[in-house]
């Protein structure tokens, strides 16, 4: 049995396609996200034509040039024609247009936005409109009534890619359990393996077994060097501990591979197993929570999605590796794993045949 | 299931018999639903025989090795190999046989000698691997993957692979599909110190000469049935004209004249542009040929070739079945 565990993980190993979705697929995910930062919206560049020798003017200026991530340039002598056409071809993101109003010593202003950054777009108009209302308050020397100050809080979560690495280890699993395990089986059948084995004393339960126990013993090694490479770009997940986090891993690797026996047992040829894998994986990844909270879907939607494994294994994943919180806190994600593990591997039992008809 | 249910067949040929059968098939039958993939069919291979199953794609040779390998369930009929029953002891029945199937059946990422170790570990006795791979001279290439390998080595891995358990009965499906005539020369010598080491060996061939040079005995199977089973010998001696002459002559000679001689049949004509082209199966051939070149001599017809050939297996199963088993089409894993 030793023997045959240890030629279970070599196939699983040297298999660069299953290598691929259990390692390099997720370390392409982690990189990219970090590329992109989604924690400060960078920039915005803010062209201000006014007239700075007027008070109002110079402290609308200046209050705007205290706001961090406003770019400002001001301009003096532009009209609304010059401005616009400055914006446009000079590339700034919006443009501030300062005229003189009646009464004399009131200001005007106008703000020209981009419409291709819907985002950048409102929060810059609320950042502006803010730093008007206050310049106004100061320059009337109005008591300051509310004060306001904003603090990130809801969960421990720092950044955004905090949240994402945990959803990206869990795609990682999945992908590697359906569809690298799918994969494997179809072949193995189509190229004669089981066939070749069957014709040999050993029983097939053990066979199965030592594919399932390689793929979860290299799922494990997966989730380490994920952590690791999390790790070094920036999000910790070990705050409770690794078993907690392994072992959830575990199971839901377990629901995965016995859909990818399911899927190589129900589905004829190898190309149409790995598109039924893809297709069976790829909705899951985004419905469940890998890359956003789910908590933004439509309710009719989030009831469907809360029947998924995935979801259930993001959750406590999340739960451990960011929140402190504990294995056995994870009752309710624990018993719906467990279910979809006990059903999927009855059902696989059922469905796969080493036969090839 | 016991051999009183199967229909009862008296016609048992005696050749199908031997002395000390190490397989006994008793009318043994397969179908998958309306498609009947094996009529009952009835033979004995003696201990140390090479047995070979001859037919086209489809007709039924691998069904029925599935079988007695204990891989596919019968659908009637009862057989026993090693006197053990092919379905309920089928355990026993892989502990003492070995298998050889396509080289692709062996684990791609794999090296040679992890999966004969990996094999080996599947039996209660197991021979050393790279004393295997010696036997192949595969030793040299024991670090090797199955894909790295030519086609004749990957199929003489494939043999030696499944002698891991130094099986009492080996059977070979297609061992040189494939290859090309020296490599197919080489695996036979193999399959020959297969048996030369005692073991009893039953392969599946769609190459007649192959059939002609290792097999003791052959069944022909067409259409699910044996119809017929001997030494190679004997199946051809079964033809009633069993030569095969072709004369090359600078004018044609009158059919009818030459079909009407004692001793000929299925005299045709050719013409080609190095003469006319002669055929015909003969009884006996020295007096059949002494009749024809009177014949030309008589007509200032002048002989340019002739050549005189013995029927071979090919001639017998087209005498069969109306088919030729070369003309088959030659893809794998369908029959």
């Amino acid at each position: 049995m030793g023997m045959l565990l240890g030629a279970s993980i070599k196939m699983v190993v040297r298999d660069r396609q299953s290598l691929f979705w259990a390692l390099i697929f997720p370390i392409i995910f982690l990189g990219i996200f970090r590329m992109f930062s989604f924690d400060d919206l960078g920039e915005t560049g803010l062209l201000v034509a006014a007239d700075v020798s007027s008070p109002v003017e110079a402290a609308l200026v200046s209050a705007l040039q205290d706001v961090d991530y406003l770019n400002v340039e001001v301009r003096v002598g532009l009209d609304e024609v010059a401005a616009l056409v400055a914006f446009e071809e000079e590339g700034f993101d919006a443009a501030l247009l300062v005229t003189p109003g009646e009464p004399l010593e009131s200001v005007d202003t106008l703000l020209l936005n981009a419409v291709n950054d819907p985002i950048g777009h409102t929060v810059t108009e609320a950042a502006i409109a803010s730093v008007v209302d206050d310049v106004n308050a100061v320059l009337v020397n109005a008591p300051r009534v509310i004060s306001f100050e904003a603090r990130a809080v809801d969960v421990e979560v720092e950044s955004y890619f905090e949240f994402l690495a945990p959803g990206i280890i869990g795609m990682g699993l999945m992908t590697f359990g359906v569809i690298g395990l799918a994969a494997s089986l179809s072949r193995y059948r189509e190229e004669g393996v089981l066939r070749r084995v069957r014709a040999t004393p050993l029983a097939p339960w053990k066979f199965s077994a030592s594919v399932v126990v390689a793929h979860l013993l290299v799922g494990v090694a997966q989730v380490v060097v994920l952590i690791g490479i999390a790790y070094v770009l920036g999000a910790d997940l070990v705050n409770s501990g690794l078993p907690g986090f392994l072992l959830v891993s575990l199971l839901g690797t377990f629901v995965f591979l016995n859909l990818g026996a399911i899927v190589a047992g129900r589905v004829q040829g190898r190309g149409a197993v790995e598109s039924m894998a893809n297709g069976i994986t790829m909705p899951m990844m985004f419905l469940s929570g890998s890359f956003f909270p789910t908590s933004g879907l439509p309710q009719p939607v989030q009831w469907f999605v809360e029947l998924l494994p995935l979801t259930h294994m993001l959750r406590a994943l999340r739960s451990i590796g960011l929140d402190h919180q504990q294995l056995w806190e994870q009752g309710p994600e624990l018993a719906v794993l467990v279910a979809w593990a006990v059903g999927t591997f009855l059902l696989a039992r059922v469905t796969f045949r080493f036969q090839d008809a | 299931m016991t051999s009183s249910e199967t229909p009862a067949d008296d016609s048992i040929d005696p050749m199908a018999m031997s002395d000390d059968p190490v397989i006994r098939v008793d009318g043994l039958t397969k179908h998958y639903g309306d498609l009947v993939a094996l009529r009952p069919v009835r033979f004995e291979v003696g201990r140390g025989e090479v047995f070979g199953l001859l037919g086209p794609n489809g007709a039924g040779k691998t069904t029925l090795v599935e079988m007695l390998e204990g891989l596919i369930e019968p659908s009637g009929g009862a057989a026993a190999v090693l006197d053990l029953d092919i379905r309920h002891q089928r355990d026993e029945l892989k502990q003492r046989i070995g298998v050889q199937l396509q080289a692709s059946s062996y684990h791609r990422y794999l090296t040679l000698l992890e999966i004969l170790e990996l094999f080996g570990s599947f039996y209660r006795r197991s021979v050393d691997p790279m004393e295997l791979l010696e036997r192949v001279r595969l030793d040299d290439r024991a670090g090797s993957r199955i894909g790295q390998l030519s086609g004749g080595m990957a199929q003489r891995f494939s043999i030696v692979a499944a002698l891991v358990n130094e099986p009492e009965i080996v059977f070979f499906d297609e061992p040189t599909a494939g290859l090309d005539p020296d490599a197919r020369r080489d695996l036979w010598d193999l399959v020959l110190d297969v048996r030369a080491r005692g073991a009893t060996v039953v392969l599946t061939t769609h190459y007649m000469e192959e059939a002609e040079s290792l097999c003791d005995r052959v069944a022909f199977l067409n259409a699910g049935e044996i119809v017929a089973l001997d030494t190679p010998r004997a199946l051809v001696r079964t033809l009633d004209s069993p030569y095969r002459v072709e004369l090359v002559t600078s004018e044609a000679l009158d059919e009818h004249v030459i079909a009407a001689f004692d001793g000929t049949r299925d005299v045709s004509t050719e013409q080609r542009a190095d003469g006319y082209v002669l055929r015909l199966n003969a009884e006996h051939s020295p007096d059949v040929l002494r009749r024809v070149e009177a014949l030309a001599a008589e007509r200032g017809v002048q002989v340019l070739d002739l050549t005189v050939r013995a029927a071979t297996l090919e001639d017998v199963f087209l005498s069969l079945t109306g088919q030729t088993l070369s003309a088959a089409p030659d893809c794998e894993g369908v029959a």
